[in-house]
């Protein structure tokens, strides 16, 4: 760099006789201006220092699936089934689930009368929670708001002091015992 | 050494250097298209998300209001027991008979939900004679298409996944609530015991094992279906269900577009 300032098209400031024999040369070569080089070199370090700001904050996974932590859905996902599910009860029960299929409880799964058995289908010595007839209640006490093809009952009318399981097999609600 | 400045070196330097950094996000976009798989050791092995594209639709002609959806959820998800705070929960509407002499088709609408409908539904005080028709909504995170709970995030912590679900993710979640806020189904809240949003997640950890979400498990009536749309399988239970019924979408004027579809709704359900 020169130590003059902005000798480009040898202006009048300059020495008299400078500016004669070197006119011809400035104008043929541009020369980088000093504040214009720091200002490159400041907007440079300006970008680099996001470059390694964002390196150093982004997530590993960050865009693996999409705008968002990628590890995210794996540790959503990590976590343990508190159900058990149809298809871990039928490993055993297969024979109490095809009389299931063949009544009007079909839709039905085992967990929704016998509770959580997570447990139970891994060590099958603890007992799943056992219901009783206020369970059948839950869904079959009449009600304005429930559908009319389901089967409903009016408590208070419909045979007070016997259990249910006295005329209904749960299993085969077609059934009588 | 005199570095020498000219005007074609000068092009050239920057025009390099725009080159580079546009080909960086493109190089990294690239590299995200390679498909990915779970591979952490709590997560389902091999798990794709691309392969699937989850959802949930309801048949409310089905749902008779047991609640047990409700209590399954929270037991399944450790959602807060306190009677606010629901993932999923069940609405009862009771359209009652115009008043007598009015040329309206319908009356007074109410609505209710007692404990989200956890603990079933006690009778109405509405006598039967003045009930026109009454039924039950189930109602959940409508996974929107234009979701404005992801949009409004600030950190992104709540997204939508490549398989259907919108996530919340605990980790980044800062609590702030403009999610909360933004959900026009009221599908959201802030879990007092994390202070982080939560919301339905399929079930997430449930569907990536191949289990049903708890909510659909439990339901006695089948009035929750869920499925793949992308089950090569025809007879999957979501696809034969939009193809067997007449379905439509909450609050659908809002743009949304929700992928939760209901059949034989009423045009009071909001």
């Amino acid at each position: 760099m020169g130590n003059k300032l902005n000798p480009v098209g040898g202006g009048g400031w300059l020495p008299a006789g400078l500016a004669s024999n070197q006119e011809a040369d400035h104008m043929s070569r541009f020369k980088m201006p000093p504040q214009i080089f720091r200002l490159v070199l400041l907007t440079i370090g300006i970008v680099v220092s996001y470059l390694i700001a964002r390196q150093l904050l982004t997530p590993a996974s960050f865009r693996d699936f999409g705008f968002y932590r990628g590890a995210a859905l794996e540790e959503v996902a990590s976590r343990t089934p508190v159900y058990a599910g149809k298809k871990a009860c039928d490993e055993c029960h297969s024979e109490v689930l095809l009389k299931l299929a063949k009544g009007d409880h079909k839709t039905v799964s085992c967990e929704t009368c016998h509770g959580v058995s997570q447990e139970h289908a891994g060590n099958p010595d603890i007992t799943p929670v056992k219901l009783t007839g206020s369970h059948c209640i839950r869904c079959h006490e009449a009600n304005p708001s429930r559908p009319a093809w389901f089967h409903q009952i009016t408590v208070k009318n419909h045979y007070t002091g016997q259990k249910c399981t006295e005329c209904h097999v749960p299993h085969q609600p077609n059934e009588v015992p | 050494m005199k570095f020498e400045f000219s005007r074609r070196r000068m092009l050239g330097a920057v025009s390099g250097a725009l080159a580079g950094l546009l080909s960086a996000p493109a190089a990294r976009a690239a590299k995200a298209t390679v498909q990915k798989v779970f591979a952490s050791s709590g997560a389902p092995n091999g798990y794709d998300p691309y392969k699937h594209k989850w959802l949930m639709c309801f048949d409310v002609d089905k749902c008779i209001g047991c609640g047990l959806c409700v209590d399954a959820c929270k037991t399944e998800n450790h959602v807060p027991q306190a009677s606010h705070y629901f993932r999923t929960w069940i609405e009862r509407y009771i359209i009652k008979k115009p008043k007598p002499g009015s040329d309206r088709t319908r009356g007074e609408v109410l609505v209710d939900s007692p404990n989200g409908g956890r603990d079933g539904f006690p009778p109405t005080v509405v006598p039967r004679e003045e009930i026109l028709k009454s039924f039950f909504v189930p109602k959940l995170c409508n996974l929107c298409e234009a979701s404005p709970c992801t949009q409004v995030c600030p950190v992104g912590a709540t997204f939508d996944t490549p398989d259907g679900a919108v996530l919340v993710d605990p980790n980044y979640c800062i609590g702030c609530g403009f999610c909360i806020q933004a959900c026009p189904y009221g599908c959201r809240f802030l879990n007092p015991e994390t202070k982080t949003a939560e919301k339905c997640n399929l079930c997430y950890h449930r569907i990536t094992r191949g289990l049903k979400p708890a909510c659909v498990e439990i339901c006695p009536t089948e009035a929750r279906i869920f499925g793949d749309l992308k089950n090569p399988v025809v007879d999957d239970p979501i696809q034969a269900f939009i193809q067997k019924n007449k379905v439509f979408s909450l609050k659908p004027h809002l743009g949304t577009e929700p992928r939760v579809m209901y059949a034989n709704l009423d045009k009071e359900v909001r």
